[in-house]
């Protein structure tokens, strides 16, 4: 679709319309309904929402579609779904944007002669899938991710219907080795679920359950709970993260073990052991344990004793102990026995039953790795007649050198159901592209208890199929007697039928049946004891073991395609688009590099050049790189068709597994060695040194309990008048360190007669709590969708031009104000090894009352509004750019180019919010605090003549967020909860309160838990 | 002010005292004579620079300004840094035209014209850069108050807007003062050329006869507009200045900076002046009229203004240590020794070390001293703007957005492309108008010849004379 003009426009507008109007009648074409006709449920201007479920991750979380006369525009999370309980993380958020994207396949394709692509009919091509099937004689195998439980179905009934070879799940981050420790220690083969909200400790063996975990969004809002300050005057729980590196969960943790990668299963029994030393109950455990004293696990580990005993000590007093078992990043060939060390830690603790409960069988079957190396090697010796692959892009998610894409060359018939380009779908002879996620019907069901409707909100935007209709008819196709063995009806009558317990229609408000799991469980089994924890041996030779950890927004690679998923920093490096090397600085000494320049990792599967980040928050021994880039196709993946960073599986060994069949991640040696090269990172943070000013503030959990000296407000008698600010002038600079020696305590609380119009019964305001802000970017992404944000590109974010209006600053420790002498560049990376006193700070528009952006604006585009609000009137706006150079907080962003013509690719223009301004080349822009949703709640207020009540406004950042550290309302009405949790005279701040800005945003401080403590 | 200091070497520094009018007519206006290759070669370089400038700025309406190599804590680039450099340079012609008329500094005679003429190009340069800074070139009417249905109004709390005021009050000053001074000129232009010249000298001489009322009229104007345009000369740079004062910016938010920036600007005017005029004196030969006492008194004012100029360097150094403000403190040690350590020590060296070689009367009255120096602080200059706008703008409030600017091409293009501009329309000048105010010089001379007759006439030239 090259060009795309008002009238395809507004077709699309009608259709989508008659798409809402008519859900699911797919095989009724209307090309257009005019608005003379108008659909029931459709008011122009006001959105329909939608219950569906997000199929961005295996999690499972129920979907808000909302949609604007018939498109979707915004992802919310569904509030009823208990999986995410309302919020939604950036990958969900950005998911809208597979519907649009510009890498959709429009129609099916087949590989001509010339062997090239070229578009096909839909029934020629099922009618040419259909004589390959019956060709194949049963050498038919189909490959891909668990579309649902009724797609999966249809899956299983077509290859029985054409008599195919067999099916085999692929995901890359399948949970085998959890099920085979969960069966080894409880007898049962199922995944255990975790449930952080009472726990009073979380030992995190890496599973860096808030960002790329499980369920991240599910257990961060779980853990914020447990956590909350409010509730619990003793912090609430405590977090330890054991892993090598600081990740984004380890940045939010209130100690770190920097065990040795591959040990945290003997670390995991050390622990054990320590607390049935102190007191825990570990009957049956006696030989297991024996040889794991604290000072065996110390040397092993790397973990002083003194902390294991310590620990242990703790954990056998606590009550709500659990402990997670590694995430991918540290699933070594010993994975099993690692998992299996820390399930028998939760069962010491006494989790099993409380935090972790363990289901009696996993709700949908687990992919199997092994299970796809056979596959590959039965496509390499020519077993496979026809390979069909939905929802996975093995290409790209495989080592190079397992083989798949030259094995892919020896199937006779290769078929992708692909919805957007990807390596994979490029080599097939054949693409069925299926809807996506949008557009489809479906269901999923993430674990026992939650059943998942997937319901499409928009006609598909270009000539595509269900997968499971597509699969029928290719069954029907292909014999009689296929057909006969086949249901009747479409695909949606076939989930009409799953659903008729409950009945389709009957679930789709609430987007799903949701029950409580029935709880089991079970004792240890006899497996437990004979658990053989050691030290995985690693393949290759080298100074460094490799850790290739999961992106935190691109995940295993599949959101590569999703613009805003690129142009986000990455919570813990704020590097984007491209991928990276972490090294320690020690070891960056050693190698004679610096951040930028190009390493070349070898192991013993292949060898990758890719830029450092030298950090303090890492081990020595440890080269760690984030999965997910390396794409060499797609219009944001790849880099114009060449490779966008580096795809660090390529040096991981195909046949990495470990005893489950499962696949293991942690196997590498590597060395480490410099090329000479060196790369720009796009980097968008200066310096992680807040030279002491006042922002990402912490105050120690004694201040709060006590409420001494740190406790009172230190509001300055001195008049509110400019010049005020000056009193504290030498405030930044008199603090060298130390954690909250008072800086957030000059807060000025929020007065009326401060504004400037005082006759409006509205002052937006906001409070955010460092404390629960995890840095998951979760409220970046919400933005980006929310504001219509343009994604600038990977070039534009070298020159630190993104457009984001919310921003996730990220510091660590009170820094220093110290001053570098030359002109040495300030140290980017000011971490410490096993610190993780880690500010994330978000930053926006603090909607200053005395706002310096709005005097010095010539023309009055920057103006403050009676509620409160910097306006910014971007019609008004010529561009003289002295607003933001004005702004202390430096959250104002210019169009230096214009981003919406040029950077919103088709179809991506549907997506816009038509609720928010497109901005031009030359303005300025900034955080609203989402004006347009408080000018809809106003006229729903004014219709009912009252006031709009506290909580009708929801900020796209403040609803996405899964831990609640974002509230927005009325600072005027006092018993709003913006007003209520502004007023923390303990740990209430404004950011750089020293100018006397007066924002509307108030932080909240982290509060400083300390070590786990034993309690007393 | 200082009054013009003693002029021992009156014989020296005058034009030959005894030359007759036509002579000087002839001498100044064969400047205006037919061109030289050299100059059409000079010309043509202007002119093409000018000409890339201009398809770069046309480019980047068309683009945006993101082909500048603006980030995101630097807002402002080298547009403005150029904007006010060329301000400053538009600062010498009226101080000397309009402060030194009114102190009756005659030794101004000599090059008020061409100082009145760098004025009006300098601001008309600068004005351009407005233009070219902002966004949205097509809506930058919007700055101007003028009545719409809309009820739209400007922002009078805005520099930006005093600035536009500020610079339009002083182009029309300078250009109304410039032109009142050409018309006795226009017209002996008039009276000796023919052609086209000839029309456009007796369309621009208004008629021009040289009666005593004209004359009277044209004193008076003179006058008046010196008094007009004084208070301009400090008010307009000072005005500017205000566009970084009134910020929060650190490194901007200074009270010293009116003063700064108004002997910031004397300091570069006057240094301009030295560059264009030795290389024209010598070309045209017009050492009778411009003497290398007129040189050696520009070279006093240098040395003075860099002198104020070092003074406010050491006010802001001082001030942000003594103040106890972080901000500030680590803005200016990042100024010295941070990423933009070069250009603040080219300030530093250029505007505040090297002209102290003018407290030598060698130096003042050697000629490629006084160019090479007066070259050294236009460089200077430049990078003092630089200086103030870049690296304050670079390390502000929030250390997670401190960035790094570094110049485009195509910013660097434009800025050639200024230069270009400037030095286009001073060549033209010197062969549309007299590069010397011809009236004046005579004027001069009759004092000159009443001074000898009486001493008592004009005191401080005669007392010079002696």
């Amino acid at each position: 679709m090259p060009d795309f003009d008002r009238r395809d426009f507004l077709k699309l507008v009608g259709a989508g319309a008659g798409a809402a109007a008519a859900t699911g009648c797919s095989d009724h074409v209307e090309k257009l309904i005019p608005y003379v006709v108008q659909p029931e449920e459709i008011t122009p201007g006001i959105p329909v929402v939608y219950a569906s479920t997000c199929r961005e991750c295996p999690a499972g979380c129920g979907l808000h579609v909302k949609t604007r006369e018939g498109r979707p525009i915004k992802l919310e999370g569904n509030p009823d779904h208990p999986v995410n309980r309302g919020a939604l993380c950036a990958r969900g958020q950005a998911g809208i944007g597979r519907t649009y994207s510009p890498d959709r396949i429009q129609g099916p394709l087949r590989r001509n002669d010339a062997g090239e692509l070229e578009p096909i009919g839909w029934d020629d091509a099922i009618e040419l899938l259909a004589s390959k099937v019956r060709e194949s004689s049963g050498r038919t195998w189909v490959l891909g991710a668990d579309p649902g439980p009724t797609a999966s179905d249809v899956v299983d009934r077509f290859l029985a219907a054409v008599g195919g070879g067999g099916r085999v799940l692929y995901e890359p981050f399948a949970e085998e080795a959890l099920v085979e420790a969960t069966r080894q220690v409880f007898g049962v083969a199922s995944v255990p679920l975790f449930d952080l909200s009472k726990a009073d400790i979380v030992v995190d063996f890496g599973s860096d359950f808030l960002e790329t975990g499980p369920s991240s969004t599910e257990h961060a809002r779980q853990w914020a709970e447990a956590r909350d300050v409010a509730e619990h005057g003793d912090g609430g729980g405590r977090l330890v993260y054991v892993g090598p590196r600081l990740s984004m969960t380890a940045s939010n943790a209130d100690e770190w073990l920097t065990a040795r990668p591959g040990t945290e299963g003997i670390l995991a029994l050390g622990l054990a052991r320590a607390a049935v030393d102190a007191g825990a109950d570990g009957s049956g455990l006696g030989s297991l344990l024996a040889g794991f004293d604290a000072a065996s696990v110390a040397d092993k580990t790397e973990v002083p004793a003194e902390t294991i005993r310590r620990l242990g000590r703790a954990l056998a007093k606590a009550k709500g102990a659990v402990a997670l078992p590694p995430g991918v990043a540290l699933r070594s060939r010993r994975a099993v026995h690692t998992a299996g060390a820390v399930l028998v830690l939760n069962q010491v603790v006494g989790a099993v039953g409380g935090a972790m409960r363990v289901p009696a069988a996993p709700e949908r079957p687990v992919a199997s790795y092994r299970e796809m190396l056979s596959l590959v090697k039965a496509m390499q010796d020519g077993d496979v007649g026809v390979l069909l692959v939905h929802d996975a892009n093995p290409v790209h998610g495989l080592p190079s050198t397992a083989g798949f894409a030259e094995a892919l060359e020896k199937v006779g018939f290769t078929v992708s159901f692909a919805s957007l380009v990807d390596e994979t779908s490029e080599r097939v002879d054949l693409v069925l592209p299926d809807h996506t996620a949008l557009e489809s019907w479906g269901d999923a069901a993430p674990r026992a208890g939650v059943r998942s409707v997937v319901q499409p909100t928009l006609r598909p935007l270009f000539d595509t199929r269900a997968l499971g209709d597509t699969l029928l008819d290719v069954g029907r196709a292909v014999s009689p007697q296929a057909a006969e063995r086949l249901p009747a009806g479409s695909f949606r009558t076939l989930l009409e039928q799953e659903w008729a317990d409950v009945g389709l229609r009957n679930v789709l408000p609430a987007g799903g049946v949701f029950s409580a799991a029935p709880a089991s469980s079970p004792g240890l089994a006899p497996g437990a004891a004979r658990l053989s924890v050691v030290e995985p041996k690693m393949t290759g030779s080298g100074d460094f073991t490799l850790v290739a950890f999961p992106h935190g927004l691109l995940w295993d690679g599949r959101g590569a395609a999703l613009p805003w998923l690129q142009e986000i920093p990455d919570s813990v490096t704020k590097i984007s688009w491209q991928s990276w090397a972490e090294i320690s600085l020690a070891s960056a000494e050693r190698l004679g590099v610096q951040l930028g320049d190009v390493v070349a990792i070898e192991t013993s599967a292949g060898r990758v050049e890719v830029a450092v980040y030298p950090r303090g928050g890492i081990r020595d021994d440890v080269v760690a790189v984030p999965q997910g880039q390396g794409h060499s196709v797609g219009h944001y993946a790849s880099d114009e068709g060449q490779l966008r960073g580096v795809n660090v599986i390529d040096v991981l060994p195909a046949g990495g597994v470990d005893e489950s069949g499962g696949r293991a991640w942690l196997t590498e040696r590597a060395q480490v060695s410099a090329t000479g090269a060196s790369r720009r990172l796009p980097l968008s943070q200066f310096s992680d040194n807040k030279r002491a000013r006042q922002l990402g503030e912490v105050v120690p959990l004694a201040a709060l309990a006590n409420g001494d000296g740190h406790g009172t407000p230190h509001v300055s008698a001195a008049p509110k008048e400019a010049g005020h600010g000056d009193d504290h002038g030498g405030h930044g600079g008199g603090h060298g360190g130390g954690h909250g020696d008072g800086h957030h305590e000059i807060r000025e609380p929020y007065d009326p007669a401060d504004d400037a119009y005082n006759d409006s019964p509205y002052r937006w305001g906001m409070t955010i709590d460092l404390d629960r802000c995890t840095g998951c970017n979760d409220c970046v992404a919400a933005c980006y969708v929310e504001n219509n944000i343009p994604v600038v590109g990977e070039r534009e974010t070298l020159a630190v031009r993104q457009m984001a209006w919310l921003r996730i600053e990220r510091f660590i420790g009170e820094g220093t104000p110290d001053l570098p002498v030359g002109r040495a560049h300030p140290q980017v990376n000011n971490e410490k090894l096993g610190d993780v006193d880690v500010r994330h700070s978000p930053m926006m528009c603090q909607h200053c009352g005395a706002a310096p952006c709005e005097p010095v604006c010539p023309v009055i585009a920057a103006y403050h509004n009676e509620e409160g609000l910097n306006g910014m009137i971007y019609n008004r706006c010529i561009g003289t750019r002295y607003c933001a150079n004005n702004c202390p907080y430096k959250v104002r962003r210019f169009n230096y180019f214009d981003n919406q013509l040029t950077k919103w690719s088709e179809p991506m223009r549907l997506m816009l919010n038509p609720d928010v301004t497109v901005r031009g080349q030359g303005v300025m822009e900034k955080c609203t605090f989402c004006i347009q949703r408080i000018q809809s709640a106003r006229q729903g207020a004014r219709d009912e003549g009252r006031l709009i009540a506290d909580g009708e406004v929801v900020t796209a950042c403040q609803q996405a967020c899964g831990t609640n550290a974002i509230q927005f309302g009325n600072l005027k009405d006092d018993d709003a909860t913006v007003s209520r949790t502004a007023d923390d005279p303990k740990r209430g701040y404004h950011a750089l309160h020293v100018l006397n800005t007066r924002p509307a945003i108030t932080y909240l401080a982290k509060v400083v838990r300390g070590p786990v403590e034993e309690p007393s | 002010m200082t009054p013009p200091p003693a002029m021992p070497a009156a014989a020296a520094m005058t034009r030959g005292a005894e030359l007759p009018d036509s002579q000087t007519n002839r001498d100044i206006l064969a400047v205006m004579g037919r061109p030289s290759l050299g100059y059409f070669a000079l010309l043509g370089l202007c002119v093409a620079s000018v000409g890339l400038a201009a398809a770069i700025w046309i480019f980047q309406v068309y683009q945006g300004l993101g082909i500048g190599g603006y980030t995101h804590p630097v807002f402002w680039g080298i547009y403005i840094v150029t904007f006010v450099f060329w301000v400053g340079i538009a600062h010498a012609g009226t101080l000397i035209s309009a402060i030194l008329y009114l102190f009756r500094a005659k030794w101004r005679n000599a090059i008020n014209r061409s100082a009145e003429a760098m004025t009006v190009f300098a601001v008309l340069t600068a004005a351009q850069f407005l233009g070219i800074h902002v966004g949205r070139i097509w809506k930058s009417y919007f700055i101007l108050p003028y009545p719409n249905q809309r009820g739209l109004w400007v922002n009078f709390k805005s520099p930006l807007m005093w600035d536009t005021f500020a610079i339009s009050t002083y182009a029309t000053i300078s250009i109304v003062f410039f032109y009142i001074g050409l018309i006795p000129d226009l017209a002996i232009a008039r009276d000796r050329s023919t052609g086209w010249r000839k029309l456009l000298y007796t369309a621009l001489a208004l008629g021009w006869q040289g009666t005593t009322r004209q004359w009277k009229s044209h004193t008076r104007s003179v006058l008046h507009l010196s008094g007009l345009a004084t208070p301009l000369v400090l008010s307009v740079h000072s005005v500017v200045s205000w566009d970084f004062a009134s910020s929060i910016v650190p490194g901007w938010h200074a009270t010293i900076f009116a003063p700064y920036f108004v002997a910031g600007a004397i300091f570069s005017g006057f240094a301009m002046v030295l560059t264009v005029m030795i290389p024209v004196r010598r070309i045209y030969r017009l050492e009778k009229y411009i003497t290398d006492y007129h040189f050696e008194n520009m070279a006093r004012f240098l040395l003075l203004t860099s002198i104020i100029v070092s003074y406010a360097y050491g006010t802001e150094y001082f001030i942000a240590w003594y103040s106890g403000v972080e901000f500030e403190k680590s803005a200016f040690w990042l100024r010295a020794f941070g990423p933009y350590w070069f250009s603040t020590w080219v300030m530093i060296i250029c505007n505040g070390f090297i002209p102290q070689i003018f407290w030598f009367k060698k130096a003042r009255t050697h000629l490629p001293t006084l160019f090479i120096v007066s070259t050294f602080i236009n460089i200077g200059m430049w990078f003092e703007r630089y200086v103030i706008v870049i690296t304050s703008l670079s390390r502000e409030f929030d250390p997670a957005v401190w960035g790094v600017y570094t110049p485009s091409f195509y910013e660097l293009g434009i800025l050639a492309g200024s230069f270009g501009f400037f030095a286009m329309l001073f060549l033209i000048f010197l062969k549309i108008f007299p590069v010397i105010a011809i009236a004046e010089v005579k004027e001069l001379d009759i004092h000159h010849k009443a001074a000898h007759d009486d001493p008592k006439v004009h005191g401080a030239w005669a007392e010079g004379a002696r």
